[in-house]
């Protein structure tokens, strides 16, 4: 079926009610100093005119399960949808070399090594057919998967739904999404709810190669189908994406960061990209490598930031955009989980981490979308602008010594009504890949506490042998910070106050404080 | 007492309990035989076989990923299981709802005004707090009856079976699984503070009586539910105190706070000389029909194995159990040679102790509403100290602070237990209260404050000054 966003389905009402108030605020509204007080929508980061992402107030929102099952019949050929299989196979092509990079699928799955991995990821259809898994092959691991579709049923029989089994040491994750079931095995010690979470995650990335309505489709058609037919090549997309989850913040705190650049820059970026626009145009994104530059919408659309970080995803973990210019159908299921938008993805320049996303509701647009971005290339080379963000990719982020405050080592700063957040560069001892898991292993512990289900917190400071932490949430935004064995308390308290200071003198460069829509 | 029907209506958390061995019904159609125990027993036979299978599904299935530890716990979104595997391939299973009907009662006006009523929670059980009842389960259990084991050798899987049946079925209305909380994780004991002259008048007494009846193998001493001295194991001390404590003390508690004629206390009235009174045994060893049996316990079943009489016996707030081998007889002479030794040198000491206490009391000065509750437990010897809980029942363990807070309490906990090193996590709740949680080596101290507008720093000075008081000598990471 056609990339049918138009249409008029349920879930798209859903995404564009009325809570998105757009925060129309003065800059002078602005104090100083924020306090926790502070209402939602001034808080530094803040933007102005309104917001970019569809909001969710909160991070228990985004785990409610607020989809309304589509029941929309793909209309004519009623076998499976020649467009997906075309579709998915130019995807294939190239990932199929990548996947011998990639992956070391030919692990044993019966030896220590496997099972010891950090975090196992399966994915299964209701039939316990393998789809995914992490590490070895779905062959070698099929039994298991069936024992696990055994489980899912046996509780099922009871009129009861599995949810986790723990154990010392490690936990397993059950998420029943028909018609797929996705597993989670993890020895880190995330929190029930987070490894729900990124289980939902690696289900959407799924739909968002078929969409759901196919998803469903195919197997009522044949329950006992086989999806890595379909999803074959993609599985390196998957396995980006759980590696995103590990390391990535935002994903953590459902937020987006930017590259710093001055506000004047970055406004004459966004109004290129206003200006070069089309009809079906939806979305006009710019990358900086896995930073945004600005985003442009239509009026009245919104992006959900799941969204957002699957085309993150796909730009990230797919070489082959950088030889040309990409033409690729997407689903973005936060959106609507029923149909393909189509996504014309370049690099501005071969060898730049400039990466440019157009978003159109056409699957005939590419020639369009490729002049839009000729005319926003233009534009954009006519003014300084450019050169000017060339010059900020060479300092993609910065260093927290520039707070000033000795003993911060670290910090992730979530500004609630932007969904957007900023954090300096990891520096020593946080630069091998072992100690940024651990350190994002940190985070996701307060971020569990300070959003537990049924006992929230306002603040969390913990004292260890390797480093001291505090998290602190308000209405407004979302604190974490790492200082060093050594910090004090006494600090500890003075350093947020400093923090959020700078955070409010910095966040012209930090934030995009005024998204434009065409 | 409460008839078993009345306390079940107390306990609607559980959902069943059983225990299985997954080698004795190896082949299809003999999968019955592979349960010992099933509560509630009118479940039907097909059910029962399905939960257990399941349970078995559960546990092989973890295996896959690590051959050693096992499933412990099963979430869904009605009911959470507990697995435990007490012995060799016998695993015991608890099954909780996951929500019921609660009465909160109003015990503090200061710290839980607002909770007195009755509500329908929806309950977040602390997997820690659960696993460790079934654990205690299974320790109650051994210590009246042995290992499983031994059971089998001795009369077969019928034998196991009678024990099992006799021993839950009572034991499993007695639980009361709502009350459970941190310091079911910890399973102390609570120490009596004494001065060294009163300990050694203690320990002198516990020497003269062992030399005077050297059927006697063990001691142990207990003042206020406190213990004071025992020669028992660790282990074998803090599930026997849980007895005590729990159960056999809170039963015996009435005959003192009644009147001197009220028939509560017939034979105290007939012995004028001293308070002393078996607790366990004949109700009175003047009458001729007394019948002198007593309680047997197991104790050291990973080595000697020692099948034990427990008499306890108590004189005002002193209580003494002296454990003799069981393969000896305990006659009328005995007993009476007992009571008439122990009965007046422990009314002495117990009114030796009480005056000590009291002393103690003034001069630490009249007491003030603190600000803060704690809870302190050190792994080493076992040692609990509560503010948070009032009192312990045979009902109910009454504490003073909000469900929450004491989930908030078990969350630290977890984290604690997770890394093995020193820490201390501070957090705020949305309610405003601040709760501290210190590891230090192998302590654990956690204090609920309410001091709503303080801030971080002066929550630190004000638990650095309990630190001073309570705990001088103890090194807590700062």
């Amino acid at each position: 079926m056609a990339g049918d966003v138009h249409n008029k389905g349920v879930s798209w009402e859903v995404q564009q009610n009325g809570t998105l108030a757009p925060v129309d605020r003065l800059r002078n509204d602005r104090s100083e100093s924020p306090t926790p007080g502070l209402v939602e929508g001034t808080e530094p980061g803040a933007g102005q005119e309104s917001a970019m992402f569809v909001h969710a107030q909160s991070f228990e929102d985004l785990t409610a399960d607020n989809e309304v099952p589509t029941e929309t019949e793909p209309k004519g050929d009623s076998v499976l949808g020649e467009s997906v299989e075309e579709e998915a196979l130019c995807l294939a092509a190239e990932e199929k070399i990548q996947e011998d990079l990639h992956r070391s699928k030919e692990e044993d799955v019966c030896t220590e090594a496997w099972r010891s991995h950090r975090k196992h990821v399966f994915v299964l259809s209701e039939a316990g057919k393998p789809i995914y898994t992490r590490y070895g092959t779905e062959e070698a691991l099929s039994s298991t998967m069936g024992v696990m579709m055994a489980l899912v049923s046996v509780v099922e029989a009871d009129k009861n739904i599995i949810r986790s089994i723990h154990a010392d040491g490690y936990k397993v994750v059950f998420l029943r999404k028909t018609p797929l079931v996705l597993v989670g095995v993890s020895r880190t010690c995330q929190s029930d709810l987070e490894l729900t979470r990124e289980l939902q995650y690696i289900y959407y990335q799924i739909v968002s190669l078929l969409t759901l309505t196919q998803l469903n489709h195919i197997f009522q058609h044949k329950q006992n189908y086989d999806l890595r037919r379909l999803l074959a090549g993609s599985e390196h997309l998957t396995d980006n994406l759980l590696q995103m989850l590990d390391r990535d913040p935002g994903l953590l705190l459902s937020a987006v960061t930017c590259l710093p650049l001055a506000s004047s820059t970055r406004d004459l970026v966004s109004s290129s990209l206003q200006a070069a626009k089309a009809k079906n145009l939806v979305f006009s994104i710019l990358l900086a490598g896995d930073r945004l530059v600005t985003l442009v919408r239509k009026k009245d659309q919104y992006l959900h930031h799941m969204d957002l970080h699957l085309l993150f995803n796909l730009v990230g973990s797919s070489s082959s955009f950088r030889e040309g210019e990409g033409w690729t159908p997407i689903c973005l299921p936060k959106f609507n989980t029923a149909g393909f938008f189509h996504a014309h993805i370049s690099y501005l320049e071969p060898a730049s981490d400039l990466c440019l996303i157009l978003v159109s509701t056409d699957r005939e647009d590419f020639f369009n979308l490729s002049e839009c971005k000729h005319r926003f290339l233009e534009r954009l080379s006519r003014r300084s602008a450019y050169q000017a963000l060339k010059e900020a990719l060479k300092c993609p982020s910065y260093s927290v010594t520039q707070v000033g405050i000795p003993e911060l080592r670290h910090f992730l700063y979530k500004s609630k009504s932007s969904g957007l957040y900023t954090s300096p560069e990891l520096s020593l001892p946080y630069q091998s890949e072992e100690e940024q898991e651990r350190l994002m292993g940190l985070y996701q512990y307060l971020h569990s506490r300070l959003h537990h289900p049924k006992r929230p917190l306002r603040s969390v400071y913990r004292c260890g042998e390797t480093e001291n932490l505090m998290a602190w949430v308000t209405s407004g935004f979302e604190l974490y910070l790492c200082f060093s064995p050594l910090g004090t308390k006494a600090l500890a308290v003075a350093a947020v106050n400093k923090l959020l200071r700078w955070i409010r003198k910095e966040e012209d460069r930090l934030f995009i404080l005024s998204p434009l829509t065409y | 007492m409460a008839s078993g029907m009345q306390e079940k209506l107390y306990n609607p958390s559980l959902l069943s309990f059983f225990v299985y061995n997954p080698s004795f019904g190896p082949r299809e159609g003999e999968e019955e035989k592979k349960i010992l125990f099933y509560h509630p027993s009118d479940v039907e036979k097909n059910e029962k076989i399905r939960n257990v299978g399941l349970c078995e599904a559960i546990v092989q299935f973890t295996r896959t990923f690590c051959p050693t530890k096992p499933a412990k716990s099963l979430h869904t979104q009605k009911n959470r299981q507990f697995f435990f595997e007490a012995e060799d391939s016998f695993w015991i299973v608890m099954v909780h709802w996951c929500s019921c009907s609660v009465f909160l009662k109003p015990v503090d006006r200061f710290w839980s005004p607002e909770h007195s009523k009755h509500v329908f929670c929806k309950y977040s059980l602390i997997d820690t707090v659960y696993g460790a009842v079934l654990r205690q389960c299974y320790s109650m259990y051994k210590l009246f009856n042995g290992t499983f084991v031994r059971a089998m050798e001795t009369g077969g899987v019928e034998l196991l079976m009678q024990k099992l049946e006799k021993f839950f079925y009572r034991y499993l209305q007695t639980l009361h699984l709502q009350s459970c909380d941190l310091l079911d994780v910890f399973g102390g004991i609570a120490f009596f503070p004494l001065d060294k002259m009163t300990y050694l008048k203690i320990q002198s007494f516990v020497n003269r009586v062992e030399e005077s009846l050297s059927l006697i193998k063990y001691t142990t001493f207990l003042y206020n539910d406190q213990l004071i001295w025992s020669g028992l194991e660790q282990d074998d001390m803090r599930i026997l105190y849980k007895y005590l404590t729990t159960s056999l003390f809170p039963r015996h508690s009435e005959p003192e706070l009644a009147g001197r004629d009220s028939p509560l206390r017939p034979e105290v009235a007939g012995n004028l000389l001293h308070y002393g009174r078996f607790l366990t045994g004949p109700a009175n060893i003047k009458d001729p029909e007394a019948k002198f049996r007593f309680p047997r316990i197991f104790v050291n079943t990973k080595d000697s194995y020692e099948e034990l009489h427990l008499i306890v016996y108590k004189a005002m707030s002193a209580a003494v159990c002296f454990m003799i081998s069981a393969s000896m007889e305990l006659t009328r002479e005995f007993c009476e040679q007992l009571d008439s030794l122990v009965g007046p040198q422990l009314t002495l000491l117990a009114s030796d102790i009480c005056e000590q206490y009291n002393v103690n009391r003034r001069i630490s000065g009249p007491e003030k509403e603190p600000q803060f509750k704690f809870i302190y437990f050190n792994h080493m010897n076992l040692a609990e100290k509560s503010t948070i809980h009032m009192r312990k029942t045979a009902s109910v363990s009454l504490t003073s602070v909000h469900p929450d807070l004491m989930k908030i309490l078990g969350d630290i906990n977890c984290d604690f237990a997770r890394v093995d090193e020193d820490e201390e996590i501070i957090v705020k709740a949305m309610t405003d209260y601040w709760v501290v949680g210190k590891k230090s080596d192998q302590r654990e101290l956690y204090v609920i404050l309410n001091q709503k507008n303080a801030n971080l720093i002066e929550v630190n000075e004000e638990v650095k000054r309990l630190c001073a008081t309570q705990f001088n000598n103890i090194f807590f990471l700062d």
